[in-house]
């Protein structure tokens, strides 16, 4: 393995994407099949970055949930940074996404932290607002994504690949 | 804790089975370099080729990044890339650790499945209450247009009634004069009929658009009376025939009355529908003829409109009839209105219409109009008795009615507006109040509910510019006895007028 791996958690209600995000990003390939995940899948892909060195990034696709339990916590240990992911046709989802964030930052006081709001390709659906997104861009990184057709998912790992040391 | 070596050996044994076996277990001995030490249980089932464990153990490894070497760790339910899904337990011994891996597929499997419909149902949950709330705004939105839609229609409907009134009024006055005219003059006087045919002609045309305008609000009142079919076919002729010479067309117009019994029609609209017709056949004929066949069987009247002109195709045959409709004739300059009309007109006189065309070879409409019945009984001028009461805020009204009604030897008192007349009613009753609905101050129908209100038994009848069903079923409710429109048609009001009066 060349170069660091650093541990990426996805983190996000259920149904959001997350699974699918990997998938796009790691095997570029997408169901639009809804498989609930139990548990956590592991994954794995190396990241170049401009001049410097490649990273491993390491994703830990963590079971949606609403709430951080103990298991979800255990799973977190040691992590890097953290991919939240929200369905911008549910809103609720957003809210749940920066609920988890809050709970997780006990645990993780300086993981990086980048906000995915996926499937972009139904943004005529979507129940998020483009001012909501301009007013979360002023306290963290916000990616529009949709692992359907691949928009943003590259540049959301990039800018975690980015913002990690060295 | 439970000692298992205390254990009945068939306990042992069971439990041994059911660990270590159905749960895959999988022991790997590693050093902290990830040295692959010793490797003990079902490697087959996790697929550890132990020739070259790389690819499980990068797995592996991965999943302790971040995470300090001198811990013991559990991690349950983890899907390695492999698809695998196992429970991940480190145990940290010496300077080395093992890592246990427990088959957790069963299990993931039985919690995925309410897992799944679980989430599937939340899901489909959210997706359906956005789903009614599409359908909510959907419909509150319907609901505004309906709204606005009924409220264009009420406008449209207060504006046919207001252009009703507007038209109808000076027609009223105009016909009246004229019919002074001729009574001083000879109604032969070539004059005289020109201004009688242009006038009719306005009066059609302006029918036209109330007709059409009147749509939905229901279609118009009939208003029968015995008419002149020879001074009909006359008054087409010359209205149509220098038009149709004009354009080198032959212009024939015929009757054959088989019967002498009266024939009673609304003489507006089945002048309406002649003159719609003919202007259709002289507008679309460049050469040949036009003809007009009247007939009268004492039932029925036969008519038939034929020209020689360019046709109308078997396609638009059924289109010619919808108003506005342009494309069917080719050169159309009208405004598409008038077969629509002359469609509606039939039907409310219970008629029927059919058409033959051919394509550069002509147009032919055949209708068949049924006769109404005439309630009234014609009788000689000046004979009635009584006092009757004029009411309408148009002084040429008063004027042309006080004339019409002296005429029939009845007295006449007029007034221009409905609470003086309303006052004089009361304590002096009428025999015939002759009133119109729409006036300044106190109503036609006010007075009239008024009147019926304090007892009044005399016969009324309501004589209005509004020619709708509606404005009809208006006045009848608030105690009108008849309702008869403008412009007035006296020969139907002396008939009215008579009946009311026979009834006492």
């Amino acid at each position: 393995m060349s170069g660091s791996a650093f541990k990426v958690c996805m983190l996000g209600d259920f149904g959001v994407g997350k699974t699918s995000l990997v998938a796009r990003f790691v095997r570029s390939t997408f169901s639009d099949k809804y498989l609930t995940t139990i548990g956590v899948k592991v994954d794995s892909k190396e990241v170049l970055r401009a001049g410097r060195e490649p990273v491993k990034l390491v994703l830990w696709d963590i079971a949606g949930r609403n709430a951080l339990d103990t298991v979800g916590a255990n799973y977190l240990r040691g992590a890097h940074a953290l991919l939240l992911v929200a369905d911008g046709t549910r809103e609720a989802s957003l809210a749940t996404a920066l609920d988890l964030l809050m709970q997780s930052r006990s645990l993780l006081p300086s993981a990086q932290v980048v906000l995915a709001i996926n499937k972009q390709d139904l943004v005529e659906r979507w129940e998020v607002g483009p001012a909501t997104v301009r007013q979360l861009r002023q306290s963290l990184p916000v990616f529009e994504t949709s692992a359907a057709s691949g928009a943003g998912v590259a540049d959301a790992f990039a800018a975690i690949a980015a913002g990690l040391a060295p | 804790m439970i000692d298992f070596d205390a254990l009945p050996a068939r306990v042992r044994d069971f439990l041994r089975e059911l660990l270590l076996e159905r749960a895959h277990v999988l022991v790997l001995g590693l050093g902290k370099d990830w040295s692959l030490r010793e490797v003990l249980g079902d490697a087959d089932w996790h697929e550890l080729d132990i020739a070259q464990p790389g690819a499980l153990l990068a797995s592996l490894h991965d999943l302790f990044v971040g995470i300090e070497p001198g811990s013991d760790e559990e991690l349950p339910f983890v899907e390695l890339a492999n698809g695998r899904s196992v429970h991940v337990h480190r145990l940290v011994d010496g300077d080395g650790f093992f890592l246990i891996l427990l088959d957790a597929q069963a299990a993931r499997d039985a919690q995925r499945n309410p897992q799944q419909l679980a989430n599937e149902a939340a899901l489909a949950g959210h997706e359906k209450s956005k789903a009614i709330q599409s359908l909510k705004q959907i419909r509150s939105e319907l609901e505004h247009q309906q709204a606005r839609l009924e409220e264009a229609n009420n406008l449209k409907n207060a504006l046919i009634a207001t252009m009703s009134h507007e038209f109808r009024t000076p027609l009223a006055s105009a016909f009246g004069q004229l019919r002074e005219l001729e009574l001083r003059r000879s109604a032969g006087d070539a004059e005289i009929r020109a201004l009688r045919r242009s006038l009719s002609h306005l009066f059609v045309l302006a029918e036209n658009l109330l007709e059409y305008g009147r749509g939905e609000a229901g279609g118009g009142l009939l208003h029968p009376v015995p008419i002149d079919l020879r001074a009909l076919l006359d008054d087409c002729s010359s209205m149509f025939r220098p038009l149709a010479e004009a354009k080198g067309l032959a212009f024939h117009a015929s009757l054959d009355a088989a019967s002498s019994a009266p024939a009673c029609f609304d003489e507006v609209k089945l002048r309406q529908i002649l003159i719609n017709l003919l202007a259709n056949a002289v507008r679309y004929t460049q050469r040949g003829e036009i003809v007009l066949a009247l007939r009268w069987d004492g039932e029925r009247l036969h008519i038939e409109v034929r020209d020689t002109g360019i046709g109308i195709a078997s396609e638009f045959r059924a289109s010619v009839f919808r108003p506005f409709n342009r494309g069917a004739q080719t050169g159309s300059r009208g405004a598409g209105l008038g077969l629509s009309i002359v469609q509606r007109l039939i039907e409310q006189m219970r008629g029927r219409i059919e058409l033959d065309s051919e394509i550069a070879r002509g147009s032919c409409f055949r209708l068949e109009l049924p006769g109404a019945a005439l309630a009234a009984a014609p009788a000689t001028r000046g004979d009635l008795q009584g006092r009757v009461f004029v009411v309408d805020d148009d002084p040429d009204i008063t004027q042309l009615l006080e004339h019409a009604l002296g005429g029939l030897g009845l007295e006449v008192q007029c007034f221009a507006e409905a609470s003086s007349a309303l006052d004089a009613a009361l304590a002096q009753p009428p025999a015939l109040l002759v009133v119109d609905m729409q006036m300044p101050g106190l109503s036609g129908g006010e007075m009239v509910f008024a009147l019926r209100a304090s007892g009044h038994r005399g016969a009324i009848l309501v004589l209005s510019a509004n020619a709708t069903v509606e404005a009809r079923d208006a006045a009848l409710r608030v105690g009108a006895d008849r309702y008869l429109t403008k412009p007035i048609d006296f020969a139907h009001l002396e008939a009215s007028v008579r009946d009311l009066l026979a009834r006492g």
